[in-house]
């Protein structure tokens, strides 16, 4: 039995050659530091003199493969970090039978999933039924991989960045209606329909609230997102998007847009369990349906580092002074934050009717995101300072403020009879 | 020119499935799927920002579109489709033949066969806003126009007109 | 073979794919589908002449690529919604039950 021998090897070679041709240099800072994989394997293949072509794939992939590991270990936990929040808002422990506080916990459901039988239905069409799990995971690995993560760790520095991320969120939506399609049932049919519904209406205001921070940062590039909220006002503001007035109300309409776009309660119709089972997952079990999960989770980490990069400052440090600590770790901390509203706002909001849901979508979100657009042009005309202030807080809140109390008064306590459940 | 080998057949073929397939969701999926390569191709021509409008336009935009159009509307007898397709496929091509010999005519006639291989620079992102917004804002507000009235006419279109449902707190 | 040729020849096979569809569907909404696929013909000849064949400083190609996309997807949503509000009427989307000018 050679073969393993060979392949540890193989496997070590890389790095040690590349270890071995830095010793000279640092070849490691706090900033690098997710970067270290990559380089490592670009300096084993350049030291054993492979092609360009190559060099330029080994540190693609292996960028790829960080991206892929950091985020799916992020998966993990955050499964049972949302058990146990969701526990404690209720009053419960949440698991804590697998190893010490749970923390075994994604590793049993790991291994519950994947020996699970795979079920296609007699009635499905196998080969979509199997292609609309993938086509779920893919874009979301693929928004994750053009997001700016520290200084020094972009895995795919396009030019494009933000039209990337939004032309491949676009494909979630067939994959949905290929899910549900496929299964050749009633209950994943309604809830693909009510899916797709769903996430056309809530990508308009997505998209458009986006746009106003691409206007006003002149660029595509999400590094020159960031880089254009870098500093501070007075001393100790950080220069960040939602701390200007169109960037508030847009990042508002952002995070909301986000919740329902990634299909989270309050607007988890598509797979509300009480009302049509689990929406266009009905059908599906096994390692399938955890592709669904994961793709799920993928993408609410990628949609919330999209939020953090274009309002929260991407990751430039919140107080000056601060430098010092690695960028990638106040990225971090801010999707910890950010995921943590999330579940908090799962943990104590009821769902959302579905008329309630478009409703909301087509009056409130997509003008008041609308509105962002002008009202950042005056800010960029009128001076950024106490006068922008003035000019901008006028014609944000009074429509605002006239579109929530018309929406609150007007739609939202119209109680709706049913006529078939009396 | 590796990469437009590779795609092209590619491209062909998801096109002449669309064509072809009788059910009408896997023509509408594979239109999709064309369309998407279509994308690809542009990408690789180094035509970036078109390739990536053209997949979030199309695939995220029309494609949905047809196939919820389709889930609306119950398509017709799928058997006696799938029968007649290949009689129907058969007097079609015949019909295009000729459209498609004189395309390639007109082609093999007005190109010099020996155009040089060396591509114009890709799509520069800046360059092209600069000519949207400078040059053919004229153009750009008549879209902007276009799409409105669009949004309106195709939600007035879709309502129902005819039964109002009978408003739902009467009872 | 040079890549201006090969694009043309692929896009003169779409437009006659497209052609094709519409001659022999009879449901409205895969005419449509035909419809796409030849608009797409014509964009891809657009960006094959901008990319290949005589220096385009003015970018007209991708500008009319950019609003023929525009327009298609108006098109797509103006077509479908008609085709919604037949369906209503006669309950068909098969294009030889349209023969009606009648309201």
């Amino acid at each position: 039995m050679r073969l393993p021998a060979w392949i540890a090897l193989l496997v070590g070679a890389f790095p040690t050659l590349g270890l071995a041709q830095t010793v000279q240099q640092p070849l490691v800072t706090g900033e690098s530091l997710p970067r270290l994989p990559q380089r490592l394997v670009e300096m084993g293949l350049q030291a054993v003199k492979a092609p360009d072509w190559l060099v330029a794939l080994g540190s693609f992939v292996t960028a790829a493969a960080v991206v892929v590991a950091v985020f799916l270990t992020a998966f993990a936990l955050l499964s049972l970090i949302e058990r146990k929040t969701l526990a404690r808002v209720q009053n419960r422990l949440g698991p804590n039978r697998a190893g010490y506080f749970g923390i075994l916990q994604p590793v049993a459901d790991g291994i519950k999933m994947l020996t699970k039988e795979d079920i296609v239905p007699t009635k499905a069409e196998w080969f979509l039924h199997l292609l609309a799990p993938i086509l779920i995971v893919i874009p979301s690995i693929l928004a994750l991989g053009v997001i700016p993560y520290g200084r020094e760790w972009v895995p795919v520095p396009l030019e494009l960045g933000i039209v990337f991320f939004f032309a491949v969120g676009t494909m979630t939506e067939l994959a949905v209606f290929i899910a549900g399609w496929a299964s050749g049932s009633k209950f994943p049919m309604l809830g693909a329909m009510r899916a797709i519904s769903q996430m056309i209406s809530y990508e308009l205001p997505l998209m458009i609230s986006a746009l106003s921070v691409v206007m006003l940062s002149g660029t595509l590039t999400l590094t020159g997102i960031v880089n254009a909220q870098a500093g501070f006002h007075l001393g100790f503001l950080p220069a960040w998007n939602i701390l200007t007035p169109w960037g508030l109300v847009a990042g508002i309409v952002f995070f909301i847009a986000a919740i329902a776009e990634s299909n989270r309660c309050p607007f988890d119709l598509p797979e509300g369990e009480s009302e049509i089972v689990a929406g266009h997952m009905t059908e599906y079990s096994g390692f399938k349906y955890a592709l669904f999960f994961m793709g799920e989770y993928l993408g609410l980490f990628a949609i919330s580092g999209l939020g953090i990069t274009l309002f929260l400052g991407g990751w430039q440090a919140p107080l000056p002074g601060l430098d010092w600590v690695p960028s990638w770790i106040w990225f971090f901390g801010k999707l910890a934050v950010v995921i943590f509203v999330f579940l908090w706002i799962r943990a104590t909001f009821p769902r959302v009717r579905i008329d309630q849901l478009m409703r909301f979508a087509w009056l409130c979100l997509i003008p008041v995101s609308l509105l962002t657009l002008p009202v950042a042009a005056i800010w960029h005309y009128a001076g950024q300072g106490a006068l922008g202030w003035l000019l901008c807080a006028v014609p944000l809140l009074i429509p605002c403020i006239l579109i929530t109390v018309f929406f609150n008064r007007r739609l939202a306590p119209a109680t709706r009879r049913y006529h078939f459940a009396e | 020119m590796i990469s437009l080998l590779l795609i092209s057949p590619l491209i062909l073929l998801a096109a002449l499935g669309a064509v072809w397939k009788a059910r009408p969701v896997h023509a509408a999926l594979l239109l999709a799927l064309a369309l998407a390569l279509v994308a690809v191709l542009y990408l690789s021509v180094g035509a970036d920002f078109i390739g990536l409008v053209q997949f979030m336009v199309y695939v995220g935009g029309v494609a949905i579109l047809i196939v919820f159009a389709l889930l609306i509307t119950r398509p017709g007898d799928e058997a006696e489709e799938v029968a007649r397709r290949p009689r129907s496929l058969a007097l079609g091509f015949a019909c295009v033949a000729p459209v498609l010999g004189m395309l390639l005519y007109a082609f093999s006639q007005g190109l010099p066969l020996s155009t040089a291989d060396e591509a114009n620079p890709a799509l520069p992102v800046q360059a092209l806003g600069m000519e949207l917004f400078e040059n053919s804002v004229p153009a750009v507000l008549a879209v902007g126009v276009l799409l409105t009235a669009v949004l309106i006419g195709a939600a007035l279109f879709a309502r129902d007109p005819g039964t109002k449902p009978e408003p739902p707190a009467s009872r | 073979m040079t890549p201006l040729p090969l694009l043309l020849t692929l896009s003169a096979l779409l437009f006659v794919l497209g052609l094709l569809a519409v001659l022999t569907r009879r449901n409205a909404i895969l005419v449509l589908v035909g419809i796409e696929l030849m608009l797409n013909a014509a964009n891809l000849n657009f960006i094959a002449f901008w990319r290949y064949g005589p220096p385009d400083v003015d970018l007209t190609g991708p500008l009319f690529v950019l609003f023929s996309i525009a327009i298609a997807a108006a098109e797509a949503a103006v077509g479908l919604a008609i085709i919604l509000m037949n369906f209503r009427r006669t309950r068909s989307t098969d294009l030889n039950r349209l023969d009606s000018l009648h309201g």
